[in-house]
Formats: C-alpha cells, structure tokens, sequence
C-alpha cells in the first residue's frame, strides 16, 4: 500500500491534468473513460508521476497505464517507501 | 559547447531524434519542454531539461540565457482547420514573441524546423529544390499558410543567422501521436484507408534528426534544407507498405474532392465528439497539394544518407508494436 502523502500527490496530479476535484476520484475510474483524458494526456500523467516521484518509466509501461488503480500500482511498484 | 544549444520541443517526435543527433556530434544540448508536457524520452535518456513554454516569455528568457544555437522544433501545429483565424494569429504571436526574444538574448544562430509545405511546386513539374519558394502565402488551406507565415517571421530576422529546415512527412519511430504515420498503422490494423493519390514526399525521422544538428552545429550548413528521401503518391506508399509488411493491397485511390470532403466532414464530427479526427483536413491538403522534391542538397552539404523507406517501415512497425498501435481495442491504442 502507498502511504497517504503519497497517494494525495498521486490524486492531486490526476486532478490537475483532468481537472476533476481530488475527492471525486474513485480508484476504479478508467483515465480515458471516466476522467477524459485522451491518449496524449494520458501519457503526460506517466510522465508528470515520473518527474514528480523522481522514476525511470518505460514507455510500454506508461501506455500500459489506463486505469486510476493501474497508476496506483505502478506508483507501489516503482516509488521506494511509497 | 557543452551547454549552448537549446531544442524546443526537446520531447516531441522529432525533438527527440534531434537530441540523441546533436549528442552524436558531440553536443549535450538544453532540451525546453512546456510545463503540461511528456518527457518520458527525456527523462530515459538523462537529458538536461528547461522549462521553455512558447506561451510564457519569462521562460524562454530563462532557457535562453547564455545559449548560442536555438534549434525550433515547437512551432504551432494546427491539428484541425476548425478556426484558421486563431489558428494563424497563435502561430504568428508565438514565432514573433520567440524571435524577440532570442535576438534580445544574443542568439547568433536559429534553426527553425519548417516544412515541405512551404516549397513551391516547379512550372515544369520537376522535382523542387531549395530555390523553389511560393512568392506569398499559397492558397492551399490553413497549414500551408501559417507554416509560410512563420518562416517569413524567423527569416525576417536580421540580427540571428536563420537555417530552415523543411522535413517531409516522417516515418518511423517515435510518432506516439500516429500523425504521418495515421495510414500505416490503419493498414496494420487490416482497415484500409481511404487516400487520394497526390505526391507524398516521405523522410526517416532520425535523418532528419541528423540533418537538423549538422545544420546546428556546422559552420557551412546552407540557410534553407529540405529533408526528403523521395517522394512518392501516396496509393504507391500504401502499396509499398503492404508488401513490406505482408498486409493484403489497399483498395484505390479516391478524387482529390471526395479526399478533401472526407477531411472536412471528419474534423466537423471531431467537434460533436470531442475526439481527434480521423482525417484531418491539413493531412488531406498536405496531400492534394503534394509536390514532388529533390532533397539531395542535403546529401551534398551535410554528408546525410537517407535511409531507404522499407527500413523506416519496418523499424517503425518494430517500435509501435509493444506500445499497442496495432491492436483493435481503443483501450490498448497510445
């Protein structure tokens, strides 16, 4: 699990680029669908998680990433003591 | 010269073939992104990033400070032809601010990369060469405008030695956008396009990168480039593409007015949509208007060696294939 300092960056950079209120997010939406970014913005949420967190992130992984729980599981996986 | 070249729009489609360029000639240059930006490539490849918002003076000042070489790879591109008149005024408002500012900032060479768009067909209908310019903006539709426009702005300049680079349409890999590449990765995925038949001068992206650091970092380099390994209409592109990549024949070319019409009708569904056009009207024009060019100044004077289109096809078909391109739900799709 990402500890909540964490997760509220996260939520707070979905929200700035899909300008949806943080609190309106549900893990469960899907970034295109449910928060309507499209394929662009989708790929500079990757990127911003990546400056942000200070992560190397393979363009397969970034592409890979559709869902709000995806990038969430990205974050576990690749932010050291998220 | 360790830090005095800036590329803006370091993260983009080309902007990054330029960056890996220049650090092959021995350049590690400063790579301006916009805050809102992907820079997944720049971040992989370790790249000095500056923040450089064409739309924010201050930060070009910034960025600009104590550079040499400004490479543009930035310039406004009009993703549909819904509103020329704005369209045209951002373009001339950001080529103008940025050509204020690099000459406040002492810039003493700018390489603008431009366009084929802007170079004028021949009477005789030979291949175009540099010397080939359109004498006022060509009525031919929004992009072929503004992109004449905005090399008018930057070669107005009398106080920077100005370079223009004009790169036909790129494939190969790194179009995460799918922009020239749109009907290669449709023929993929077993549609069949729908074209026209105009001349499509074609080019790899990584010689243009390689065209576009020479020009920035050689003495000799001439002041207008065009960057194109030959040029092609466009059913033969798609046929050629099949075979290379064992897909079955596209069907025939339709009329350059059934094209253009298809184009405009696609752009006015993308605003009930809210989505991008399956056919944009400039990729339609670019193509209707097409003319054929002869881009060998650059094998002369930069020493470049075009790659032959099946490599770029097949290298592009290689690097899209893991990212999705090719598979049919849209959820998998870049």
């Amino acid at each position: 699990m990402i500890d909540a300092a964490t997760h509220t960056r996260i939520f707070k950079i979905l929200s700035d680029l899909s300008a949806v209120p943080a609190e309106q997010i549900k893990v469960d939406d899907r970034l295109r669908e449910d928060l309507g970014l499209d394929s662009v913005s989708s790929m500079e949420l990757v990127s911003m998680l990546s400056e942000e967190f200070n992560l190397d992130i393979e363009l397969e992984e970034a592409v890979a990433t559709t869902t709000v729980s995806a990038l969430l599981s990205l974050a576990e996986r690749r932010i050291p003591n998220a | 010269m360790a830090d005095d070249v800036l590329v803006l729009g370091a993260n983009g489609y080309l902007g990054l073939h330029v960056v890996d360029a220049l650090r092959a000639e021995g350049v590690e240059p400063r790579c301006g992104r916009r805050k809102r930006s992907n820079v997944l490539g720049l971040l992989s490849r370790k790249a000095n990033r500056v923040l450089a918002d064409l739309d924010d003076p201050a930060t070009l000042r910034e960025a600009m400070a104590g550079v040499r070489t400004v490479v543009h790879v930035a310039g406004h591109y009009p993703r549909t032809s819904l509103d020329p008149a704005a369209s045209l005024a951002l373009g001339l408002r950001q080529a103008t601010t940025l050509r204020e500012i690099a000459e406040e900032a002492g810039v003493a060479r700018f390489v603008y990369v431009s366009t084929t768009a802007t170079v004028a067909p021949r009477p005789d209908g030979k291949p175009s060469t540099e010397a080939d310019v359109f004498p006022a903006a060509p009525d031919w539709g929004l992009y072929h405008a503004l992109k004449w426009e905005m090399e008018r702005v930057f070669c107005g300049s009398t106080r920077m030695e100005v370079r223009l680079a004009l790169p036909a349409g790129c494939i190969g890999p790194g179009d995460l956008r799918v922009g020239t590449s749109a009907m290669v990765v449709a023929l993929v995925r077993g549609m069949d396009p729908p074209h026209a038949n105009g001349v499509v001068p074609l080019v790899d992206p990584r010689d243009v990168g390689i065209a576009i650091a020479r020009m920035a970092v050689r003495e000799d380099a001439p002041s207008r480039l065009i960057l194109s390994a030959e040029s092609l209409r466009l059913h033969e592109v798609l046929v050629r593409a099949a075979e290379t990549l064992g897909l079955p024949a596209p069907s025939p070319a339709m009329s350059d007015a059934d094209f253009l019409a298809l184009a405009h009708r696609s752009e006015q569904e993308s605003l009930q949509t809210g989505k991008r056009p399956a056919l944009s009207v400039e990729i339609a024009e670019l193509t209707v208007h097409g003319v054929p060019l002869d881009g060998t100044l650059a094998t002369r004077a930069l020493g470049l060696h075009y790659r032959p289109s099946t490599e770029s096809l097949t290298d592009f078909v290689r690097w899209a294939t893991p990212l999705g391109f090719f598979a049919h739900s849209p959820e998998s799709r870049p």
